[in-house]
């Protein structure tokens, strides 16, 4: 008599699996943290998404402070020019991705950091554009982001920002 | 502001698409990935399957392409269509004689170049031979491989330049095992360092080919490292980090070259290992497993407990065609008691069988239109995008694709402890690439 693992692993059986969706759509927020990124980001938005947002700047009252939860003031711009409070986005998150651009400083890093650690959301940022940055500059990047992003990727072409999103269902 | 535009399609919506999908998994000949695949010098064989002149041949399948292996009288190695020109007999029944194998149906004999040498039926000066030849890729040793290029000869590139394949024989050790999944599965198990930490973490202290190592105290102190994905030449770098002392960082670097090379961080003083996952067809790979040391042969207690399947390797059944010994049929003797117990975290013994028990039940070809990617999956992300990119490239414009350059061979995984600022890839810049005579940089 076959196993079980035997029996079930074909390809007929694998026609059985169910169909039903197995996931709902999760509210992707995707935020740039230069002028570079800001471009990058802004042809991203002219895609369509299930339920990605994009932002092109963060302004904040003051950096983050040692130990409080959520200290300071801070806001979002969106595509229209409009100006969103930060942890109301950051509240209605799945996932943050940052996006900066090598050699950039990324200081917002630290505030959108810290909301999303108060709120408990995944933060992943994205280096884009690794080549034009020497490594001193590249540095410079990394010290920023690297505190407050539980995911990193460095990647070479701008385009690899959209085949992320896809895979994550933004 | 919510960007949210008309809603996709299901296809649209998926983490890879159904033609996407098709395309990175389907390496026939004619097919993008298939092209991609014989861009490449891929293991074929173990040498030690052809051990001696006119020994018998071997059928090998890759790629979807049915061959034939054989030894010739003066050592000359052949990979050629499996079936005689005449009626399609299989030359696996072949006689190895004085230079060529022969059919036995009605005597027709082919050199280790396919070209037929002798039709007997056929007067000698009719030259009707010399009008049939086999198909043929060359077949060529080095280091305990036999490897094979499959692609146009025009576009044969230098021979492979792999570190393990290039240190003395005794200090390296290679194995293959069966694996009925696609070969993308296999790959992508190699490239997610996330589930080490879960599905291999009853192994750390007690495989003889990890244990003792200092870098273990860190793995166990910091079960949630932060994932790095940075490109590289010839494929990506993935880098997982864990605090260490001094606010530094401690890293294990595992490259993948395109489009079926990893290597997995090394452990103090321990051989360092990787994989090829070579597809035998869409549904079946070889899951190749090296193990070597740069400066040292390996001793007897590690080659003993690599033929035993420690690390990553696995036992086979003798006399099947590598066939792990754990293997679907048996439910891989799954330990629910060892589960239990923590022994293991699956119930599955053994890294290799962890990997492929788990990888085979998502079925032949696993349908990722149906996944829900997080992410600390950018390392399979990131793959996927350069292997479609890669393969469309060649397709459409003839571009040679990363990991053929023999300079993209040249790399190590490491694992280091660096300054919280440093860039791993230039950090660990020297401990990343193959420096001669220089051991790996593990911690």
């Amino acid at each position: 008599m076959l196993s079980e693992s035997a029996r079930m692993t074909t390809a007929e059986e694998a026609k059985f699996r169910i169909s039903a969706p197995n996931s709902k759509p999760r509210a992707i927020k995707v935020i740039a943290l230069d002028q570079r990124s800001e471009a990058v980001v802004k042809k991203l938005a002219e895609g369509e998404w299930n339920k990605a947002s994009f932002f092109t700047s963060v302004t904040f009252e003051s950096p983050p402070q040692a130990g409080a939860d959520w200290s300071m003031k801070a806001w979002l711009n969106d595509l229209a020019g409009r100006t969103i409070k930060l942890m109301d986005e950051v509240d209605t998150a799945d996932l943050v991705v940052m996006v900066a651009s090598a050699g950039e400083k990324a200081e917002a890093a630290s505030v959108i950091g810290e909301a999303c650690a108060a709120k408990r959301v995944q933060t992943t940022a994205l280096i884009l554009d690794r080549k034009s940055a020497s490594d001193d500059a590249l540095s410079n990047t990394l010290l920023h982001l690297r505190p407050f992003a539980s995911m990193l990727v460095v990647a070479d072409d701008d385009d690899y920002i959209e085949s992320m999103l896809v895979a994550l269902r933004a | 502001m919510d960007n949210r535009r008309a809603t996709r399609p299901p296809q649209e919506d998926a983490v890879l698409r159904k033609e996407q999908n098709e395309l990175v998994t389907h390496t026939g000949p004619g097919t993008p990935m298939g092209q991609l695949f014989r861009s490449y010098w891929i293991p074929a064989l173990l040498a030690e399957e052809l051990p001696e002149n006119e020994c018998p041949p071997l059928r090998v399948k890759i790629l979807s392409e049915r061959l034939l292996a054989f030894r010739d009288t003066q050592g000359k190695y052949g990979l050629i269509d499996e079936f005689c020109a005449h009626r399609g007999v299989s030359l696996w029944f072949g006689r190895n004689e004085e230079n060529g194998l022969r059919c036995p149906y009605h005597g027709w004999k082919y050199d280790v170049t396919g070209q037929c040498i002798d039709v007997p039926s056929e007067a000698a000066e009719s030259g009707f031979c010399q009008k049939i030849k086999l198909k043929n890729y060359p077949l060529v040793k080095v280091g305990p491989v036999l490897w094979t290029y499959m692609g146009p000869p025009e576009k044969q590139p230098p021979l492979p330049e792999w570190e393990f394949a290039l240190v003395p024989e005794s200090h390296s050790f290679m194995s293959k095992r069966w694996q009925e999944a696609n070969w993308l599965q296999a790959l992508e198990g190699g490239i997610d360092s996330s589930h080490v930490s879960f599905l291999h973490s009853g192994d750390l202290e007690s495989d003889p080919l990890f244990k003792g190592a200092k870098g273990n105290k860190y793995n166990l102190g910091d079960t949630r490292p932060v994932f790095e994905v940075v490109e590289s030449e010839g494929g990506l770098l993935i880098g997982a980090r864990r605090n260490a002392e001094e606010g530094k960082y401690y890293w294990r670097i595992t490259p993948w070259v395109m489009p079926c090379f990893t290597m997995v961080p090394p452990r103090g003083d321990h051989p360092v290992h990787g994989h090829f996952w070579i597809p035998i067809d869409d549904e079946n790979c070889w899951a190749w497993s090296f193990d070597y040391h740069v400066t040292r042969p390996l001793t007897e207690t590690e080659r003993s407990a690599m033929r035993e399947g420690k690390g990553i390797h696995a036992a086979t059944i003798p006399g099947t065609n590598f066939i792990p010994t754990a293997n679907k049929t048996n439910d891989y003797l799954m330990d629910r008691e060892a589960q239990k117990a923590g022994r293991t975290y699956s119930g599955v013994e053994g890294i290799a069988i962890q990997d492929s028990s788990l990888q085979e039940s998502m079925g032949p070809i696993v349908d990722r239109t149906k996944e829900n990617l997080v992410s600390t999956d950018n390392g399979i992300i990131m793959a996927r995008h350069r292997l479609i990119r890669a393969a469309k490239a060649l397709a459409d414009k003839g571009v040679t694709p990363p990991g053929v350059n023999p300079a993209h061979q040249h790399v190590r995984s490491a694992s280091v402890v660096l300054p919280p600022d440093q860039p791993f890839k230039e950090g660990a810049k020297e401990a990343l690439t193959v420096q001669k005579g220089v051991g790996h940089a593990s911690v």
